[in-house]
């Protein structure tokens, strides 16, 4: 097989890589037994090489170095797998494994209706698979209840964007244009960890001492302010919404808004501008945390640095991660943000912007096309008679049979096994016992259904409470396209043959299409569908219509929306906003929630996040010796002055727990993080599952759940041995 | 729009700050027809947001950005703006206001949200109106003439050292003119601040250019008269014989709740009208008061004692729209008949914070305790009367000084001057009742140059030098040791600088020092 020209597997960069094929080495080549068994573990070994991409210009972090290792892995799943009566799996073939699966979706709605069926996907998923997933259970399964794992990731700051700019591209620009900027605001993110050569684009706003770092902890991003870079702001979790109206409020009091730019390019500002009156500096630093001076010095930073991009183009930038918007209130904290960003005059100019930093490999994609369960293809919304009957003529289909809105993540897992909810669930490239928030209710849930099938390459512990697990091809062994963070639709490219017994979900959904005796067709070839998107998405906000993998292939920069006839759309909102009106719309918010409860004997908030060598509910990165070494267990990080409060020591066992669960881990103790704060990180099974202990109170507007303030009480236990 | 055949009428007076924030609440209600709302307000101007009235008063600050309702929203919602009006009197047995213009205005609930006045002491002149030159700071009018004089670069004389009279002071001599305050203890803040604290205080304004008088209470006043022969202020003369020109006196004497409403329906008063936990007056259920002008105590039983109630309003505006906004969904509640609201929180101690640039002051609760009070020592272990513990830090040289009085490590009231993070931070702990740590010192050092620390040495073993693939100086080390003695060798070898690339000259760095200044140090860790 030749080079594949294809992009890293794990975050929403996709730094471009190029995968070589191994030679067989000689001991493969041996015919013997145990050398066959050995063969086919290293079947499907290729070697990683950093591609130079306007991304990673080359580079790429651990965990993409170390990707091509699970190809071969030995955990990996290679046949479908049955559950027995004495809860054991068995091997199956794949006619008999979709033959029992096509069965139990008939039979649930025919007894339940088609709302007991329901499907849940991922952001990791290519826009083929993410569209047919939509397209599955709409029309195969004829079910409203789709949603997947982007609700817990860019929902919040979706909705923000959508509500404020009429569209929600994460970067309205491309990342390489960051490079250019003299002020880049970082608002709960920790790229340098999460996508570290991301962090080459900061370059220029270090050099000019201008990147700022709003973090509760001192995280490697942070840290990259050191030494005159810039500043780190170090606020209480959950105050980031008074801080930006803090920060607006500031900004106009010193006179440093763009009034001009308000008046010729968006509405709203006078009730904005009433509305952070109430935040005057005090204020917002007795609620966060933050002191004055410092909330003076950024406001002033940011106007300058807009000041500085009228001149030279070498503007200012303000960039919301996670840490922000997964909120109950993350979509008003977006949108704050937001509002920030046009009172300053940053959006749809040459030289400055606002974007949210997608998180997941197709984050963006995964949420344009119809995985959303208010979405039809090209970001249309399901419950407009326009959008329906466009889809619907695509798909060949009567637009009434299409269904309404259904439930959001939380909600949907939520409905599992309740009455009237969902008796039959399929899950495709998500982990939801480790990722959803809540964990434990989730995972009592998932045991209520009638039937769960699951698709993944490893037993994640979802899969492992399957009835029906479904081997599926990894990245290197398919061919589809992602939508990165900036927009840029690219090519995944096969690379190596995908073990004997492991299929696409784009074969299984066909197969399963056919055996319901669906309307519609439903291809197999990423290419086919592709065109089919691209058809679908015509005259939508996320337009691809002209698009296609002989364009992709010629490696033209693609950035969506991307009607036929246009070369594309790399900066956004340059003339128009995408409102009927053309402007940006800003959107005064409250915000209502005040503080913690007393932090008083062991209480504390506690933070989640990612490591450096992880990468989301780490199915695949623990799985990865290198990774896993370095970090090999969840760790507690918390203060030294907390630590001595609670008698823990460095490297002792704690308890992290509250009335949804418990968390047993080691303690980090480190002067990295504020003393009324601890974090996990979100990427460990069993019981240092940090989202045992996450609330499912979901955001009003966007659904996405309160993963980043959660009351715990942490103790240290007795002895270190007393672990088991 | 409306099914509610009898919506309640709501009347409010008063149409400042907390009004405004009760007339934003409440608007669901009324937009749903459930309530009808009529705002009678005495300034014929827009609610504004008075706490920034000092900064606008030295030109720091818009007319625009003191805005804080949308009076056109609230109108559009449905709601009766009658500004420029003012109620003459409470008709409780007609359940009707009286209003300036003669006519009645009938309510199921009234909420009286008039705030305070400005105290004028009385000195020895003929009363109001008050004489050309002298000025309190409440309204914008006031500001108007604040304003007129700072932008002359006058020499403007405080009477009264509250938070209000150094405010203004410090912002009016940031702003170019000349300020001096005078008042009459040893301290300024004096019931917000410590004698340290108020101390430092003091020095810092003098350090930014306020004229402190102390111990000085104002006697009489003396003029000179205008070219049109009217009395304009001239110098105020003070009980010791001293006289302190000046060009505008500033009375910054405090305020005092307009009750004259309550008082005339023959409602309970005491430094504010008598309201119960929910609100509502101690006399009449139908009526209640918010913000400024409302003093919140639990009504007496029959039988109690007679005596009024000591403490009074806060004057701060966080209390007043917290009950603002308790108030409004209350009444949502039992308008529309739904659920139970939740009790107003117990008002807790007002954090005061000095709004001034480069001057830094925060206090809370009680600040009066002194380390040596009572030792802690002399009660026993277990004893129910857990003594106030108090640790200090006072550095008057550089301006810094900070008071923690906790009870069980948790603050009970704390004073902090000149360091802007630790006062942010006890803010977040008092606000919660949150456990200090043991070792107090650690608030301290929030404000130190060592708090963002550039990771201790460059070359410590433990420090990452390449972000993307985790490699530290440590790796580089040993790979060095290994024979990899390149830039190149050791991104082969270890990965480093093969993510963004930012870091290859760091690697050259470290290259050098090991490899070059101390050989094969690097693995011996």
């Amino acid at each position: 097989m030749p080079v594949a020209r294809t992009h890293c597997p794990y975050c929403a960069l996709q730094c471009a890589m190029t995968l070589s094929p191994v030679e067989m080495t000689p001991v493969a080549q041996v015919a013997d037994s145990e050398a066959d068994a050995a063969a086919s573990v290293s079947r499907a070994a290729v070697t990683v090489t950093g591609r130079d991409f306007p991304t990673n210009r080359g580079g790429l972090c651990k965990k993409g170095w170390t990707s091509a290792e699970l190809l071969g892995s030995p955990d990996r799943i290679l046949e479908p797998l049955l559950r027995q009566a004495d809860g054991s799996f068995e091997p199956a073939s794949w006619s008999d494994a979709l033959d029992l699966v096509a069965a139990k979706l008939r039979e649930t709605r025919a007894q339940h209706g088609a709302d007991a069926v329901g499907a849940f996907g991922g952001g990791g998923l290519t826009n083929e698979k993410a569209y047919q997933l939509g397209k599955f259970t709409r029309v195969a399964l004829g079910s409203s209840r789709i949603d997947y794992n982007g609700r817990f990731c860019m929902s919040s700051a979706a909705a923000a964007g959508d509500r404020a700019f009429g569209l929600d591209r994460g970067l309205p620009f491309r990342v390489d244009e960051l490079d250019a900027a003299d002020t880049i605001l970082i608002l709960g993110s920790n790229v340098a960890q999460t996508m570290p050569p991301f962090i080459g684009h900061l370059e220029g706003a270090r050099a000019a001492g201008g990147l700022v770092v709003v973090d509760p902890r001192r995280t490697a991003t942070a840290r990259l302010t050191d030494d005159g870079a810039g500043m780190h702001v170090q606020p209480t979790p959950g105050s980031d919404l008074v801080l930006l109206l803090g920060l607006t409020h500031i900004v106009i009091a010193e006179k440093l808004a763009d009034l001009d730019y308000l008046t010729k390019r968006t509405t709203g500002f006078d009730a904005v501008r009433r509305s952070v009156s109430q935040w005057w500096p005090t204020r917002a630093a007795e609620q966060t945390g933050v002191p004055v001076w410092q909330l003076r010095e950024l406001a002033r930073r940011l106007a300058a640095g807009v000041a500085r991009g009228a001149a030279t183009g070498c503007g200012t930038y303000i960039l919301t991660g996670r840490g922000v918007e997964q909120h109950a209130d993350g979509t008003d904290t977006a949108t704050a943000a937001i509002n920030l960003s046009l009172v300053l005059g940053l959006v749809g100019t040459t030289h400055s912007g606002y974007g949210t930093l997608t998180g997941q490999g197709n984050g963006q994609g995964g949420r344009e096309h119809g995985q959303k369960c208010d979405q039809l293809p090209g970001y249309r919304k399901i419950n407009d008679p326009a959008a329906r009957a466009h889809v619907a003529g695509v798909w060949g289909v009567d637009p009434d049979s299409l269904p309404g809105i259904g439930l959001p993540a939380v909600e949907l897992l939520s409905s599992l096994g309740e009455p009237g909810g969902i008796r039959c669930l399929l899950v495709h490239g998500s982990n939801v016992v480790v990722s959803a928030p809540n964990a434990d209710r989730v995972h009592a849930a998932l045991k209520t259904l009638d039937f769960l099938v699951v698709a993944d390459f490893f037993f994640s512990e979802t899969a492992v409470l399957a009835d029906v697990v479904l081997p599926v091809t990894q990245w290197a062994e398919e061919e589809g396209t992602m939508t990165s963070l900036e927009g840029r639709v690219i090519r995944r490219r096969l690379a190596v043959d995908a073990p004997e017994g492991v299929r696409s979900e784009l074969w299984i959904w066909q197969e399963l299409a056919r055996r319901l005796d669906s309307a519609s067709t439903f291809s197999a070839e990423a290419s086919e569908v592709f065109d089919e998107l691209c058809r679908a998405s015509e005259g939508g906000l996320a337009d691809y219509s002209g698009l296609s993998y002989a364009l992709l292939d010629s490696e033209e920069p693609a950035f969506w929306p991307y009607p036929v006839g246009s070369t594309g759309t790399p900066r956004l909102f340059q003339h128009d906003f995408a409102h009927p009106d053309g402007r940006a719309h800003l959107v005064p918010v409250t915000a209502r929630r005040r503080g913690a409860p007393a932090q008083v004997g062991g209480t504390l908030t506690l933070i989640t996040g990612r490591l450096l060598e992880h990468y989301q509910s780490g199915t695949q990165t623990r799985r990865v010796r290198e990774l896993a070494d370095a970090q090999p267990e969840a760790r507690l990080q918390l203060h030294p002055a907390t630590a001595e409060q609670l008698g823990i020591s460095d490297e002792a066992w704690v308890e992290v727990s509250n009335d949804r669960g418990a968390v047993r881990c080691r303690a980090q103790v480190s002067t990295d993080i504020r003393v009324d704060t601890v974090f996990l990180p979100f990427h460990f099974a069993g019981d240092q599952r940090a989202n045992l202990l996450t609330d499912d109170e979901t955001d009003p507007v966007s659904g996405m759940p309160e993963f980043k303030k959660t009351t715990v009480r942490v103790r240290a236990l007795v002895e270190a041995g007393a672990h088991v | 729009m409306s099914e509610h055949l009898n919506p309640e009428r709501i009347v409010l007076v008063g149409y400042g700050p907390v009004g405004a924030r009760f007339v934003d609440e409440l608007l669901p209600l009324v937009r749903a027809g459930a309530a009808t709302l009529t705002v009678v307000g005495a300034e014929s101007a827009d609610a504004y947001n008075r706490v920034l009235i000092a900064e606008y008063a030295v030109g720091h600050a818009d007319r625009d950005t003191l805005e804080i309702t949308d009076p056109l929203a609230a109108r559009g919602a449905g709601v009766h703006l009658r500004l420029g009006l003012s109620v003459t009197a409470i008709l409780r047995s007609r359940r009707s206001v009286s209003l300036s213009d003669g006519t009645l205005l009938a309510y199921d609930r009234l909420v009286l949200a008039t705030g305070a006045r400005a105290n004028v002491p009385t000195l020895d002149t003929s009363g109001a109106p008050l004489p050309r030159g002298v000025t309190v700071l409440r309204d914008l009018d006031d500001a108007q003439r604040v304003l007129a004089a700072v932008t002359a670069g006058a020499r403007i004389v405080v009477l009264g050292a509250g938070v209000l009279g150094m405010e203004i002071a410090l912002a009016a001599a940031d702003a170019g003119a000349e300020a001096c305050v005078v008042y009459h203890g040893e301290i300024p803040m004096a019931r917000n601040l410590d004698r340290s604290g108020g101390s430092v205080l003091a020095q810092s304004a003098r350090r930014s250019g306020v004229t402190m008088v102390n111990h000085s209470r104002a006697e009489s006043l003396l003029f000179h008269q205008d070219d049109d022969g009217v009395d304009r202020f001239d110098a105020l003369i003070c009980a010791d014989g001293k006289q302190i020109h000046g060009d505008l006196l500033l009375l910054s004497c405090g305020v005092g709740a307009r009750t004259e409403l309550a008082q005339l329906a023959a409602l309970p008063v005491s430094t504010g009208i008598l309201v119960d936990e929910n609100l509502a007056s101690w006399g009449d259920p139908r009526i209640y008061a918010i913000g400024d002008c409302a003093h919140v105590a639990p009504a007496p039983r029959a039988g109690d004692s007679t005596a009024l109630p000591s403490g009074g309003p806060s004057g701060l505006i966080g209390p007043g729209w917290r009950q603002a906004d308790w108030l409004a969904a209350r009444f949502a509640a039992e308008v529309l008949g739904r659920g139970e609201a939740l009790p107003l929180a117990a008002s807790m101690s007002a954090v005061v914070m000095l709004k001034a640039e480069g001057i830094d002051v925060v206090s809370a609760g009680n600040t009066g305790a002194d380390p040596w009070d009572r030792a802690v020592d002399e009660h026993a272990a277990g004893c129910s009367g857990a003594p106030l513990s108090v640790s200090q830090w006072a550095d008057p040289e550089h301006g810094r000084y900070v008071k923690m009085v906790t009870r069980d490590g948790i603050l009970e009231g704390f004073v902090c001057v000149g360091m802007p993070r630790t006062a942010a931070e006890l803010t977040l702990l008092f606000e919660r009742g949150s456990e200090l740590p043991f070792d107090r010192s650690v608030l301290l050092r929030y404000d130190g140059p060592d708090y963002e620390p550039s990771a201790g040495s460059s070359f410590a073993l433990d420090a990452t030098v390449c972000w993307c693939n985790g490699v530290t100086v440590g790796a580089i080390a040993d790979s060095a040791a290994a024979g990899n003695t390149s830039v190149a060798c050791i991104s082969t070898a270890t990965r480093a600088g093969t993510g963004c690339g930012g870091c290859k000259m760091r690697i050259g760095d470290v290259l050098e020092h090991f490899v070059t200044a101390e050989p094969a140090a690097g693995t011996a860790g």
